[in-house]
């Protein structure tokens, strides 16, 4: 009884709520985004017309949502509206009676960046001394409060060969997902590239080990955000569809309520307060190429384009001005 | 004989226009196993169904699955005997994917 899937509009939305950030992220997509933010009572209408859209679920980012004074209102409304609330935060700012408030407003689920198991270098790469025990004491409060949390981390340079460590670090931290983020080119991401960006092969490599780890770590669920892996024989099942899920599942909202397909796809079709969503969903040219996407150079004659449809549109559109190019990060030849 | 619940934290909702063309296929006597009128999605899985697929998730409210079978004698043309297997298949499968549980 399942069938191919038609949307009407996005699942899902990654609402980037504000811009301001209390860290120095060294990978940081949005830290040039513009400073302007919607004021709570316009986010409020646009979350009211987002979910009678039929959008399921909302994801606050940033920035630092926590550094919104509003938060609590906001996530009230989106929940209000029927939506699923969460969002993704460093966690230096959440303590016991925070994290209450959050569950009280309507969180379901609160993801924490942290990049290493080990203090002193999730510290230096997010440029704040002591955020890794912060962000430890972020999971316990959350989890306390009755939160479902997850661990974020950003796949580079320093960490790929930690695979063991971080499951065993997220484990111990009783989350009940750990979320292997592919590095992006974008932002501070792209001028740091050569110093944090894996090789292709070493990016097969960590695929391969995380795919063994997710295979055999039952305890945990160990979320693959990225699309070439799909080279490795990841098909149906694993995936809820082929390629990028930006602007197929998901869409991204800035906080100037400028919408783009994904976070790290700096390319505006529309926006928020003044442009219907439904209308942008369905008609928006630029969603409608990432949709059907056009296999060049290698990917034209290779045999995973099926699966893969050239990997992250966005990695390619950085690195080269154009989604159709095949994803940096493949290490097919 | 237990009864089914969905999992609330499966999110889930009806594709409108899907369901619209459906309906019509159904109503010329036309195939509409292929169209797809709801999905079904948790933590980063989903799932798409067809008409039957959404009216029995639906029913995923406390009904057993006897019940789910009698209303949808009602609403589909289709063999008691064909339609139970179908409904105990699908009801199976989601439950291995965590979508409902069963309480007695």
């Amino acid at each position: 009884m399942k069938s191919e899937q038609t949307l009407k509009a996005p699942l899902t939305i990654n609402w980037a709520i504000n811009n301001s950030c209390n860290f120095l992220c060294r990978h940081c997509y949005s830290r040039s985004d513009t400073a302007e933010e919607l004021a709570g009572d316009v986010l409020c209408a646009a979350m009211k017309r987002v979910a009678a859209a039929g959008v399921l679920s909302v994801n606050f980012g940033g920035g630092e949502p926590l550094l919104r004074r509003d938060l609590l209102d906001i996530a009230s409304c989106a929940a209000g509206c029927g939506m699923r609330v969460s969002m993704n935060s460093n966690g230096y700012l959440l303590d016991k009676e925070k994290a209450v408030a959050l569950k009280n407003a309507g969180f379901s689920k609160v993801g924490i960046s942290i990049d290493s198991h080990e203090a002193l270098a999730h510290d230096r790469f997010r440029g704040v001394a002591g955020s890794h025990e912060r962000a430890v004491n972020a999971l316990a409060w959350l989890r306390e409060a009755g939160i479902k949390t997850s661990i974020s981390t950003v796949i580079c340079t320093f960490n790929h060969e930690q695979i063991d460590s971080l499951i065993e670090f997220a484990l111990a931290n009783k989350v009940s997902q750990l979320n292997f983020h592919n590095f992006k080119c974008s932002g501070l991401g792209l001028a740091n590239k050569d110093e944090l960006d894996l090789t292709p092969l070493q990016w097969q490599e960590f695929y391969r080990k995380a795919l063994r780890a997710k295979e055999q770590v039952k305890e945990l669920d160990i979320s693959l955000d990225d699309p070439i892996i799909a080279s490795l024989g990841l098909k149906s099942g694993s995936s809820m569809v082929k390629g990028s899920v930006c602007g197929k599942l998901s869409l991204n909202i800035k906080s100037n309520g400028d919408i783009t397909p994904c976070g790290f796809i700096p390319v505006v079709i529309g926006n928020i307060v003044h442009d219907e969503l439904k209308e942008v969903w369905a008609n928006s040219p630029v969603l409608e190429k990432l949709r059907h996407k056009t296999p060049t150079g290698k990917c034209a004659s290779c045999s995973d384009y099926g699966e893969c449809l050239g990997g992250c549109s966005a990695r390619a559109l950085a690195m080269t001005g154009d989604f159709n190019s095949p994803d940096p990060h493949c290490w097919i030849p | 004989m237990p009864k089914i619940y969905r999992n609330p934290d499966v999110m889930w909702r009806e594709e409108d226009e899907s369901r619209a063309q459906a309906d019509e296929a159904l109503e010329k006597g036309e195939n509409a196993e292929d169209i797809g009128t709801s999905l079904l999605f948790s933590d980063g899985m989903m799932v798409t169904l067809n008409v039957l697929g959404t009216e029995i998730w639906k029913m995923c409210d406390g009904r057993d699955a006897d019940e789910m079978v009698s209303e949808l004698l009602q609403q589909f043309d289709v063999e008691a005997d064909v339609l139970k297997n179908d409904v105990a298949g699908f009801v199976a499968e989601l439950a291995e994917k965590g979508f409902i549980h069963y309480e007695e």
